[in-house]
């Protein structure tokens, strides 16, 4: 029982915080993803292997380490394609990918070089299907929110009703890319797979099991980041009703602006809780708490941003400040992998 | 940066549970799960409060000196989380959790030596004198005069809210000694027998049909200055002792996960709009006992109090609410019944409609009304959140 970090994980957060302070100034801050020479410094100081069980190549770190690093991301409102290439594709090539593949990308997504993309199946994110065609498959179909899809070298689709799991590469024929804008500011991609003839070694083996446990991984640094920035917002609107003064009085000073700010210390206090339940939970336990943090925190985050808006006024809607990019941020983030919505549904069932 | 229990700590968690199981009888649990208020009535509170003098567990809360086993924060939190998951009885706080902690902290050793052996007993039964008709978040306001008369003070006044008054012999209470000091400092703690002349307790039904609050008067009751705790016009860093008590001493979390449970297998499944409420209840009370988790272990890591154990009252309040709101909803028409019977455990009680544990549901979600209002109206606590957490 420890609720701080252990000194490798408080030299590993401030190194990313660093790190961050000094490339992601708060006028960039949450105007998009890092600049790629970025990209490749955090490539560089390790931090997109983390995820990467040792065997292959990675540094093997748990719930922990990605949370702290996530959380960072969001403290700095800095954005890249952390959870779903650096956590989920390189651990899903890492698993279940051949020799070929792992050589060619894992590499390449911890040294920051390239993206793969993630496409999984979900409410509204498109239909796919595959045929069997010899020793391989046909793939039809689209995913229409491929975050950081635009500039990915590869795809890894899941399947809406089959086990299977495809890493394509985008070069591949049939393959059409569709760039668009998400609300923060990040590009994302509606892929479609028109008869894309895939080959048997893009299959990725990966257990049930283990598959699970990575995309809770996915999920946690998802929570973690919107943890960050809450805090990040939280303090910025403190500060804000602090110094802003109407009717001759600091704001703050009103009691129904006290219990506004004193609801959103009680949101990220229990997000908190929430997150490190998730990150202690045992092996069996680990998909179930992840959800339940996702499930909480996406509602949370979302509150607190809708309320740290209204209580900084007009300058709230603006895209100037930051709170009206985080918030921005915060609706991508809370609405991933189907949001709270889908996370309370699979907990009802 | 780990949550998890290290293996002593699961060591004693199981010795709990073992207790547990061979201790807490049937008849004692139903008595806890059929309970509509906010503490145990007597008939059930007593049997266990000896059962667990008896194990040296009663006062598990208390530092050794005064007579606790010892236990570290994350212990009690392990046997508050292991007693809610059993649904042991919620034993009266008022003597335990309220003034048992200031007699320890704050009595001189003739005022422990008299009164603590006999709250653990149960021979003492204690109530809350603090707030007053006129005084009630404003609690400093207060008007029960305390008049000094040789050796002792004639206390006159009235207090309203208490909590079991019927049942009590005793009553800790705070009066007014000084009332030319600043309302605080004017205030003393007294401890007045309930048989003395002049006290009079009259019922007070809540809509729920309960009867746990009382208004008490107080004429010229004769007090000895020796059951003065502290000096005098020392009352209210008293009072303040107790309510950070009342409002942070034990967790809250555990039980309302544990009633949430108790709840769903009582409804069986829920659908729609209900089972999201569930879901959510559930997450706000997982959140709430993992809050409460961290502050368990940050005190014992040696860390000061933290700020943050002030959302524990304000958040537990809530949930409490909307669990029994739940409770009604999911039982659908057996949700509205409401017996004028009590307790819903004894023997008088006509037929449920439905499940029995439908019977106090409607009670419940009356009598819960109260926790927004007790120890501190949730006003209060957001205003001592935003002042003492969020530091405005």
């Amino acid at each position: 029982m420890m609720l701080e970090p252990t000194e490798e994980q408080a030299l590993l957060r401030d190194m990313v915080s660093r790190f961050l302070a000094d490339h992601v100034p708060t006028d960039v801050a949450g105007r998009g993803s890092l600049p790629l020479a970025d990209w490749r410094a955090l490539g560089d100081l390790g931090v997109l292997a983390l995820a990467v069980p040792e065997a292959a190549g990675g540094l093997g770190g748990g719930p922990g380490e990605i949370a702290i690093v996530a959380e960072a991301f969001g403290r700095a409102a800095a954005m890249g394609p952390l959870a779903e290439c650096a956590v989920l594709c390189a651990c899903l090539i890492a698993d279940g990918g051949d020799q070929a593949s792992a050589s060619k990308w894992i590499g390449a997504i911890t040294s920051g070089q390239a993206i793969v993309a993630y496409g999984g199946p979900g409410e509204g994110l498109g239909d796919l299907t595959v045929q069997r065609a010899g020793e391989g498959w046909i793939l039809n179909g689209e995913r229409r929110l491929v975050r950081h899809g635009a500039g990915a070298g590869a795809f890894i689709v899941a399947l809406d009703d089959a086990p299977h799991l495809l890493l394509i590469e985008a070069a591949t024929p049939g393959v059409a890319i569709l760039p668009y804008a998400l609300a923060d500011g990040e590009q994302a991609a509606l892929v479609r797979f028109d008869a894309v003839e895939v080959a048997c070694e893009a299959r990725l083996q990966v257990t049930p099991t283990r598959r699970r446990r990575v995309i809770a991984m996915t999920q946690l640094a998802i929570t973690a980041e919107m943890i960050g920035l809450m805090q990040t917002l939280y303090e910025a609107t403190v500060d804000h009703v602090r110094q802003r003064r109407q009717f001759g009085v600091a704001i703050g000073s009103f009691q129904v602006v006290q219990h506004r700010v004193a609801r959103l210390f009680i949101l990220l206090e229990q997000s908190r809780s929430l997150l490190l339940r998730a990150i202690s939970a045992d092996d069996d336990a680990f998909a179930t708490a992840v959800t339940e943090a996702f499930a909480y925190v996406a509602d949370a985050a979302l509150r607190l941003a809708q309320d740290a808006t209204q209580l900084h006024g007009g300058m709230g809607v603006t895209e100037d400040l930051l709170v009206g990019r985080g918030h921005r941020r915060l609706l991508v983030l809370s609405h991933l992998f189907g949001g709270a919505i889908a996370a309370r549904a699979k907990l009802a069932a | 940066m780990s949550l998890a229990l290290p293996p002593e700590a699961l060591r004693f968690r199981d010795e709990v549970r073992a207790f547990l199981d061979e201790h807490l009888s049937a008849d004692l649990r139903r008595g806890a799960a059929l309970t509509s208020g906010v503490f145990a009535e007597p008939d059930i509170a007593r049997p266990w409060q000896a059962i667990l003098e008896t194990r040296g567990w009663l006062v598990y809360h208390w530092p050794v000196a005064a007579g606790g086993p010892g236990w570290s924060r994350v212990q009690r939190w392990i046997f508050e989380k292991e007693c809610a998951e059993a649904g042991a009885p919620a034993l009266p706080g008022m003597g335990l959790k309220l003034v048992g902690p200031v007699l320890y902290s704050f009595g001189d050793d003739a005022q422990k030596a008299d009164y603590l052996p006999r709250l653990r007993s149960g021979e003492d039964f204690w109530a809350q004198g603090f707030s007053e008709p006129g005084s009630g978040s404003d609690l400093a306001s207060l008007r029960t005069r305390a008049v000094r008369d040789g050796d002792d003070y004639l206390v006159t006044g009235q207090k309203i809210w208490t909590t079991q008054a019927h049942h009590a012999n005793r009553l800790f209470a705070l009066v007014r000694t000084n009332p030319e000091a600043k309302p605080q400092a004017g205030i003393s703690f007294l401890l007045i027998d309930m048989a003395s002349p002049g006290v009079t307790v009259r019922p007070i039904l809540s809509a729920s049909g309960d009867h746990e609050l009382n208004e008490v008067f107080l004429d010229a009751v004769r007090v000895p200055v020796a059951n003065r705790i502290g000096e005098e016009g020392q009352g209210w860093t008293i009072a303040k002792f107790l309510l950070e008590n009342e409002r942070g001493g034990s967790s809250f979390g555990p039980g309302l996960v544990a009633d949430l449970r108790r709840l769903l297998d009582a409804t069986g499944p829920l659908k729609g709009e209900l089972a999201t409420r569930a879901i959510r209840l559930s997450l706000d009370a997982r959140a709430l006992e993992t809050t409460e988790l961290r502050t368990a272990i940050e005190l014992d890591a040696g860390a000061p109090p933290t700020p943050r154990s002030l959302i524990t009252k304000l958040v537990a309040s809530e949930i409490r609410q909307g669990i029994d709101e739940l409770a009604v909803d999911a039982f659908g028409p057996a949700g509205l019944q409401l017996p004028a019977e009590r307790p819903f455990y004894g023997p008088g009680m006509p037929a449920p409609i439905g499940p029995q544990a439908a019977q106090p549901a409607a009670a419940r979600y009356l009598n819960s009304r109260a926790w927004t209002i007790f120890g501190g109206t949730s006003e209060i606590q957001l205003t001592l959140i935003a002042k003492a957490a969020v530091g405005l």
